[in-house]
Order: structure tokens, then C-alpha cells, then sequence
């Protein structure tokens, strides 16, 4: 009999390899067929999931995924394209991450923080290539009193 | 978690926000920091960093003192 522990590793890995391959985030009836579970199983995994901060939730309806870092679920100002497709990152960090998360080349458009020019960064080869500087504007002990904000 | 063009406008946004305390680093810190941390994520195997691996990473990284600090 599977654990919650192996659905939830489950529930993630299908999600994220759903995620890569539509371009968009399955739902829990999704996930239920391509595990053979209840949707109920996978609505209880995601609650697991969100409490462990491995996905967040969508406020207001805890059955779809908001962040799947880092991928957003929703459209955000970070585009990044990659791996043949448009993503959305959460933040600058997540939009890094999308590609390092796909082992993949990728190129990042967003406006700068404070002035609203476009910006670009560049992931060729795993290297970096751009210009700019990261701001963090809530400290690390705080980042989870509202992932969203942050 | 955003970018700015330099640190000029990085500081005007923490000024007409209001903002007291902010950390920075550099693109490329920042390209180090999401390769270690989402590298793995897809994988079966994964596990979210525990506090003592984040903050060995963070060291590593250069990203010291409070406004870093993962643990009360």
C-alpha cells in the first residue's frame, strides 16, 4: 500500500513532467488518471504539498497550483523562453531557475524594478549573460509569510 | 525578487517603497543560487534543502548576515 510520502513524491514528479510537457499546469483529475488514483488522493496530496512548500496553492481554491517553483501557474512579468516554449517565473530568482530546472539554454524578459525599461538576461551554455543587480526586498525568515508577495 | 537595471534604481525602489531592509547580489550570484536550488526538483529522488544546507549555500554564496538569517 503506497504511503502519502510515495504519492506525494508522486503527485510531484507527474506534475512537473506534465507541466514540461503541455506547457500548462495539470489539474487534480489530471493527475488522478495518469496515477490510477481518486482526485480526492490528489487533492489531499496537495494540501500536504502546499503545507510542505513544495507547491503553493492557489488562494482561495487549494485544488489548482499557483507556483510550482519555479514555475508560476498564472502569467507573471518574468517571460522566460526555453526548451521551445514560454515560461512564467515567479521572480527573478525562479525565472533563473526555470533554467536551471530544464538543463536548458533560456532567455529572460522582465523590466527593471524600479523604472519599468525592459531587461534581458541571457543562459547560454550555463552561463549568465546580462546586466542588472537582484534586489530582495523581504528578508529570508519572512519569505513564507506570503510567498506570493515575496 | 526583482531585478533592476543597477544599484542606483535598486536603491530608489527600496526608498519609494518603504522598504528597511533589503539584500542584493549579483546576476551571476543569482544564477548560482537557482542552479543549486532547482537543479534536482524534477527528479524522484528530491528533497526541499534542509535549514543547514540552505544556509551552508547561502555562506557559500556570500549571502551573510541578518537580513540572510533562516532561523529565529
Amino acid at each position: 500500500m503506497p504511503t502519502d510520502a510515495d504519492l506525494d513524491r508522486d503527485v510531484r514528479v507527474a506534475f512537473y513532467t506534465r507541466l514540461i510537457e503541455s506547457g500548462t499546469a495539470p489539474s487534480t483529475g489530471d493527475l488522478a488518471a495518469a496515477l490510477n488514483v481518486e482526485p480526492a488522493a490528489v487533492f489531499a496530496s496537495f494540501q500536504r504539498l502546499g503545507a510542505a512548500r513544495t507547491l503553493v496553492l492557489e488562494p482561495g481554491d487549494s485544488a489548482r497550483v499557483r507556483m510550482a517553483n519555479p514555475f508560476s501557474c498564472i502569467p507573471t512579468p518574468f517571460a522566460v523562453t526555453a526548451a521551445g516554449r514560454q515560461w512564467w517565473g515567479n521572480c527573478i530568482w525562479d525565472s533563473l531557475g526555470i533554467a536551471a530546472f530544464l538543463g536548458s539554454d533560456a532567455t529572460i524578459e522582465c523590466t527593471c524594478g524600479d523604472c519599468g525599461q525592459p531587461m534581458s538576461v541571457a543562459i547560454r551554455d550555463g552561463q549568465a549573460h546580462g546586466s542588472g543587480v537582484i534586489q530582495f526586498g523581504v528578508p529570508a525568515l519572512h519569505w513564507w509569510d506570503d510567498i506570493v508577495y515575496t | 525578487m526583482l531585478l533592476f537595471r543597477d544599484e542606483g534604481h535598486a536603491t530608489n525602489w527600496r526608498t519609494q517603497h518603504q522598504v528597511t531592509e533589503a539584500g542584493r547580489m549579483s546576476l551571476e550570484t543569482g544564477w548560482r543560487l537557482a542552479r543549486t536550488w532547482y537543479t534536482d526538483k524534477r527528479g524522484p529522488n528530491w528533497r526541499r534543502s534542509s535549514l543547514e544546507d540552505a544556509e551552508a549555500l547561502f555562506a557559500r554564496l556570500g549571502l551573510t548576515g541578518d537580513f540572510w538569517r533562516l532561523r529565529s
